[in-house]
């Protein structure tokens, strides 16, 4: 247990001196507010393009703050997830080949805590990034435009911060089965993509796939109503499908801790 | 004597690939053993499974004092041919999260590390990033890092061959003083570093045992008279060297009756160059009539000498078979 916080520890010292612990929440800080504040500056920004005719009026009428809030969500699912996978793509794959995972797993330490601590790093990394951006964007969202209840921000929080961890888990797991590390970002963003288009595309089929959660987040967001049956069991898939990735690399690392 | 480590019956297939057949050899506590191959001949793989790194198709590895099915990571140190650390972590980080992994506790494993760097002589770039190391240095701080928690067993891949001549220097000197406190094995293609520093080669060819035993014992039971030529580089003494090996082996062809001459006497000849090697039974009676008809023939002789095979000889002799 001693040797997992110390593995953590070398994640996050290695997160910081590689500067992604800094760069990366800021990038979802600026995700974040750039909804909340593009939705009150539009007339403004409309006006500004210039391309109007003479005399145009223009009238948009400022959505509602939970709407606000439910927009920033699919940001963070479209640039935070493709960030968050370039950083993580060579999580376990880039020490395997070039052999410092070897010398690390011949230590008495067990491969499942050698993944741990990966999952461990990535987790703290995305979910601290996600809070980050989330705050920014409910902070300009009260200031501009109106106030939405803590409840609805905190659990469309947690719901998209579990399918932001769905998705590091499959990065982990192709980083580990994969030896490229770009071949493990693709695949994992891929998959990803699958699971969300599958279900919103087939809602009665895949609703209660991990790849619902995004849906149900931004429903949480904007306080709208839905299906609790479903998004109970997309929860629980979820956690599954986390825990399968983990028991999966585990296993392929056991397999063979180096690659010549 | 205690025996340390033991392997019974190794052996790793990759797909149809015989790496290492039932290979089975004991490491005695406190020896310093030598992995011998040429290249290609197992060694790594072997290596790899002693370390745990690699899970042996069939057989067992027993060490001393780990139950049956027990890992004995706790008590190595593993040393990879080129180690790669974590390029942004500095020297003394990385051996101080080496022994933190290996159980130490921060205070002890921040003595050990500095204590270690030191006698690696890497105090001085201790704090440096482990990027801007050369090879010499990654190969001291592997080192230092193997052996920050006291292995019984250090076990190394190729220590020294990626090395340049000064850099090879210092990591065998370092093994030398080592090997008085712990045991070591390591494997080589290069024959003098275990005639310099082991007790104990295992000598493997094609991923099987060919030969093991203590260096002395082996290069006592077989050493055999070697007589050595070289002669001037003039044409007459050129023919004469180059026609040696057929002009022996039809003499030899020829005189069965007599079986004093000197083709009679020669086991083996090598010839490169303006040198000839010949390996004799009867050492005395051999320099005898070489000498005869090296005056005989007016040979310009530069050099003779007599002596027996070495480590080397037998090395070819057994990796050829």
């Amino acid at each position: 247990m001693i040797r997992l916080f110390v593995m953590i520890q070398k994640e996050l010292l290695e997160l910081v001196r590689s500067f992604k612990l800094i760069w990366v929440p800021l990038v979802f800080l600026l995700l974040g507010i750039m909804q909340p504040v593009s939705s009150y500056y539009m007339p403004v920004i409309l006006k500004q393009a210039g391309n109007l005719p003479e005399g145009a009026v223009i009238d948009i009428p400022l959505p509602d703050a939970s709407s606000v809030m439910a927009g920033t969500l699919p940001q963070f699912g479209t640039m935070g997830l493709l960030i968050l996978a370039l950083v993580f793509m060579g999580a376990v794959s880039s020490e395997r080949n070039s052999g410092a995972a070897s010398l690390i797993l011949v230590k008495p330490v067990t491969i499942a805590s050698f993944i741990l601590s990966k999952w461990s790093a990535m987790l703290i990394l995305a979910w601290g990034s996600l809070a980050l951006g989330y705050a920014g964007a409910w902070y300009y969202t009260e200031l501009l435009i109106g106030s939405v209840p803590t409840k609805q921000i905190v659990s469309s929080m947690l719901v998209y911060g579990l399918w932001i961890s769905v998705v590091m888990s499959f990065t982990l797991m192709f980083s580990t089965v994969l030896r490229s590390p770009a071949g493990a970002a693709f695949s994992s963003l891929g998959l990803a993509a699958l699971l969300s288009l599958l279900a919103s595309l087939l809602p009665k089929q895949a609703g209660w796939s991990p790849g619902a959660l995004g849906g149900f987040a931004t429903m949480i967001a904007a306080n709208a109503e839905f299906g609790t049956s479903a998004f109970g069991w997309s929860l629980i898939s979820s956690l599954i499908v986390i825990a399968g990735t983990l028991i999966i690399s585990v296993g392929v690392l056991r397999g063979s801790p180096a690659i010549d | 004597m205690t025996v340390l480590l033991e392997a019974e019956g190794l052996t790793k297939t990759f797909g149809s690939f015989k790496a290492v057949t039932s290979m089975s050899f004991a490491i005695q506590e406190s020896h310093c053993v030598a992995l011998l191959g040429p290249n290609g001949a197992g060694k790594t793989t072997t290596i790899r499974m002693l370390a745990g790194l690699l899970a042996p198709t069939n057989g067992r590895i027993g060490f001393q004092g780990v139950r049956e099915g027990g890992s004995h990571r706790e008590r190595i140190g593993y040393l990879p041919q080129s180690p790669s650390f974590y390029n942004w972590m500095t020297g003394y980080e990385y051996t101080v999260y080496a022994g933190r992994l290996c159980g130490l506790a921060t205070s002890e494993a921040k003595a050990a590390a500095t204590k270690l760097l030191e006698r690696v002589g890497l105090a001085n770039a201790a704090g440096k990033k482990i990027g801007s190391y050369s090879g010499g240095m990654k190969q001291r701080l592997g080192l230092a890092q193997a052996l920050i928690h006291r292995p019984k067993l250090l076990i190394m891949d190729e220590p020294v061959s990626a090395l340049d001549p000064v850099g090879r220097r210092d990591v065998l000197s370092l093994l030398r003083e080592l090997k008085q406190e712990t045991t070591v094995l390591f494997s080589t293609h290069v024959l003098h570093d275990a005639e310099a520093l082991c007790d104990d080669v295992i000598i493997i060819r094609e991923g099987q045992i060919a030969l093991q035993g203590g260096i002395a014992a082996i290069q006592y039971e077989n050493r055999k008279p070697v007589i050595e030529l070289t002669v001037d580089s003039d044409a007459h003494s050129q023919a004469w060297l180059a026609g040696m090996k057929a002009r022996m082996r039809r003499e030899g062809e020829a005189s069965t009756s007599s079986p004093d001459s000197l083709a009679a006497l020669i086991k083996h000849i090598e010839i490169s160059a303006n040198h000839a090697r010949l390996q004799v039974s009867e050492v005395h009676a051999a320099r005898q009539m070489l000498l005869e008809e090296l005056t005989s023939e007016k040979i310009g002789l530069l050099d003779m000498k007599v002596g027996h095979s070495s480590l080397e000889d037998l090395f070819m002799k057994v990796v050829s078979e």
